[in-house]
């Protein structure tokens, strides 16, 4: 009897063994709330790509637990589902989200060792203190604005610019690194104001940037106020007068759908590639838009298919973990797997553009950007269409840490 | 002698037995029973059940420093956030240098001087008036912060405290330790409330709160007592917010908008205004029905029946909180004005009475 109970167990364990275990990813996000046109695709993208992970079982006999939480841009909500996680089922990677819930994580996620992608891809995040497990899966919002910066140096020298941020951490993290990309450029930043939502009427704000002689306006902000401004410099005949452009969350069709027309000539800086071009990552998308029935807004989304890289390069680390670790993934060994994608080693999911070495996303120990390469796209005819080859800012490694 | 264990109704006939703190003895056993529950409730709960409930006992502080501000005095403040936010930063910057046993009563002391100086306008203008001058020091506040870069301009500041007296704290007991400190604050905090409150201080708030011209002419200062309530309140809600800082181990200004704000306002309309019970069941009933109204909406969005019965378009799921968040504080002020406090009332004599109906 004791024989037969035995062997039954082993038969047992083995038959979960062949099964493959669960590894699990979190992400939380503002689904609703504010900054949820972003956070909503974003998270559709993850919940996607991590259909389709399981369904290719892209990792070999482990099936993935993705979760996706909406904590509304709450912080204490995205505290309290982060340590749920970590309690119930620890996440092998985090996927994160807004600037200040992320700078508040940081000494948490530090201690328990969590590599973390967030969405937000604010310097502060992998600067020190408590930076080591924090990687941005794209160039950041800083590098973005001194980019632009340099792409005006390239027509228009001692370029007179005025920056308009969010009122945040989010769109105050660019204005320090701008002054001092314009003082190397020679270029003078007449003035720096905060636009949140709620901006209807901009009137004053583009009539004294006018009066400033600012020829340029840098946004780092969201698409919906940038949109609003967008339409009052066209009423006042200004968009023919400043050029206006903006860091990756400014732009794609979410700009385009709300400034209609008025969108035209606005300037994008964006790691990720457009829906009209033809990369693997990008036909991804579209099949999985459709095999899960997205709406066409969302596969429009670019932040679709920021929630889709950020998604496969953790799955693309989880499965070199488990073939590196025996099979053992955990928040551990995805470091290790993380910083070791680089060189021969890094990833091309085709969802960004390659750096000029032809690497499109990579991660050291100490570089903790993923896609590092970027371009300038211009608003035509109602899509953005890339004016610049892809680039990295060299001029932003120099401000970053002056 | 009536027997005080079993007092069905409130027979105090002097100034000193209604200055007591207890009516009677039940009062203080069951006061005693509620705190060792309190005290035993985190070795059934996990690390993230704790937070939550430190959370509810955060906002339970400043929702006690509401009630002496708006629910006793009459004054009504949308700017408790912003005193929980003085508070916060003040640890902040102090916190490098201090133990947290002193910085934090330092964070209630600055918020109490803002407090004070943001009370200033209460003695000319009242109701809806005064809210807006609340209103425009709770905007200024987050405006101040975000141009200060010696506040990180409303980016985090850490606030990390990794041992006190030989002991680690670290991922695994850090909630618990909160926990206990903040029980410990707010305990304290409550007893100090209900001292106040008992004392000629408390009943000058009262007076001034129903008619301050009543009360100038019993010889009330009611500008003092004006100023004395905004102080105190802020001084709870600057307590509250370094409490919260090193909860969360670090500050950031979104923690201390006018949402914030509301939120706590919401916290002690739904409550009771003006009670201990209502500052601690309003935290806790809001808490919970985030929690619970998050779990539903998930449910929602995973359930193909809930989605096919929608229109195309129409997000319920997502709607569902803001939704039931306000309509639990409108029909709060339609049907139970009064709050939480008065069912616990209820419940409270229904047993006291027991068999009898009243």
């Amino acid at each position: 009897m004791k024989r037969v109970m035995v062997i039954a167990a082993v038969a047992v364990l083995g038959l979960a063994m062949a099964q493959g275990r669960t590894v699990h990813l979190l992400w939380s996000g503002a689904v609703t709330g504010p900054t949820s046109d972003v956070g909503g695709p974003y998270g559709a993208g993850i919940e996607d790509y991590c259909k389709h992970a399981n369904e290719q079982r892209l990792i070999p006999n482990i099936t993935l637990n993705c979760t996706v939480r909406d904590d509304q841009y709450q912080n204490p909500n995205t505290q309290r589902i982060f340590e749920e996680a970590l309690d119930r089922a620890k996440p092998a990677m985090y996927l994160g989200y807004s600037t200040g819930a992320m700078l508040q994580l940081k000494p948490l996620i530090n201690e328990v060792k969590m590599p973390t992608l967030p969405a937000s891809a604010h310097i502060g995040l992998i600067d020190p203190p408590n930076n080591q497990y924090m990687f941005l899966p794209v160039s950041s919002y800083s590098e973005q604005v001194v980019a632009l910066m340099e792409y005006i140096n390239r027509t228009d020298k001692n370029a007179r610019i005025a920056l308009v941020v969010n009122p945040s951490p989010f769109g105050r993290a660019v204005v320090d690194h701008a002054r001092r990309a314009a003082q190397r450029l020679g270029q003078t930043i007449v003035d720096v104001r905060e636009v949140g939502g709620g901006n209807l009427d901009n009137t004053a704000l583009l009539r004294a940037l006018d009066a400033a002689g600012a020829a340029y306006i840098i946004h780092q902000n969201v698409a919906g106020p940038v949109s609003n401004i967008l339409k009052d410099a066209q009423r006042l005949g200004l968009n023919r007068k400043i050029r206006q452009m903006g860091a990756v969350y400014t732009g794609g069709s979410d700009l385009i759908r709300l400034a209609g027309d008025a969108a035209e000539g606005f300037l994008w800086a964006s790691s990720y590639f457009t829906l009209d071009e033809n990369t693997p990552g990008i036909n991804l998308q579209k099949q999985l838009a459709q095999r899960y029935n997205r709406s066409a807004d969302t596969l429009n989304s670019t932040n679709y298919t920021a929630g889709m890289l950020a998604a496969a390069i953790a799955v693309e680390t989880m499965r070199r973990a488990a073939q590196r670790f025996n099979g053992r993934v955990d928040n551990e060994t995805v470091y290790q797997a993380l910083i070791g994608m680089n060189g021969p080693n890094a990833f091309r999911p085709g969802f960004a553009v390659s750096t000029k070495a032809g690497i499109e996303i990579d991660f050291t120990r100490t570089e903790q950007t993923g896609a590092e390469g970027l371009r300038v796209l211009e608003a035509r005819g109602g899509k953005f269409v890339p004016v610049t080859d892809p680039f990295t800012s060299a001029l932003f490694r120099q401000v970053r840490n002056p | 002698m009536r027997n005080p264990w079993a007092q069905t109704g409130n027979y105090r006939t002097s100034y000193v037995q209604d200055t007591t703190i207890f009516a009677n003895y039940r009062e203080i056993v069951s006061l005693v029973l509620f705190l060792v529950a309190l005290c035993t409730l985190p070795l059934f709960l996990e690390r993230s059940q704790v937070l939550v409930l430190n959370f509810i006992l955060i906002y339970a502080i400043a929702v006690l420093g509401l009630n002496i501000t708006t629910g006793y005095a009459g004054l009504i403040s949308v700017g408790q956030a912003a005193f929980m936010g003085v508070g916060a930063y003040t640890v902040a910057l102090a916190a490098p240098d201090l133990p947290f046993w002193l910085t934090i009563p330092l964070g209630g002391i600055t918020a109490a001087i803002i407090g004070f100086i943001v009370g200033i306008p209460s003695l000319r203008v009242k109701h809806l008036y005064l809210a807006l001058a609340t209103l425009a020091f709770q905007e200024i506040f987050v405006w101040v912060v975000g141009r200060s870069p010696a506040l990180a301009q409303g980016a985090a500041i850490p606030v990390e405290m990794r041992n006190f007296l030989g002991l680690e704290i670290g991922f695994r007991n850090h909630n618990y330790f909160w926990y206990y400190i903040i029980l410990l604050v707010l305990v304290l905090m409550v007893i100090a409330w209900r001292n106040l409150l008992r004392g000629k201080y408390g009943r000058a708030l009262i007076a001034v709160r129903d008619n301050d011209r009543a009360a100038d002419a019993m010889g009330m200062d009611p500008g003092r007592t004006k100023l004395m309530a905004f102080a105190l309140g802020a001084f709870y809600g600057g307590v509250a917010g370094g409490l919260l800082a090193y909860m969360q181990r670090a500050v950031v200004v979104e923690e201390f908008t006018l949402g914030r704000s509301v939120a706590l306002l919401a916290m002690a309309i739904v409550g009771g205004l003006g009670t201990v019970v209502g500052s601690l069941l309003g935290p806790a009933f809001i808490e919970f029905l985030r929690l619970y109204m998050e779990r539903l909406s998930e449910w929602m969005k995973a359930s193909a029946f809930v989605q096919n019965i929608t229109p195309a378009g129409v997000d319920v799921a997502s709607a569902l909180l803001p939704l039931s968040f306000g309509l639990v504080i409108v029909l709060f002020l339609i049907f139970e004005p009064r709050g939480l406090f008065n069912w616990w009332r209820l419940l409270r004599s229904y047993f006291r009475t027991w068999p009898f109906k009243y």
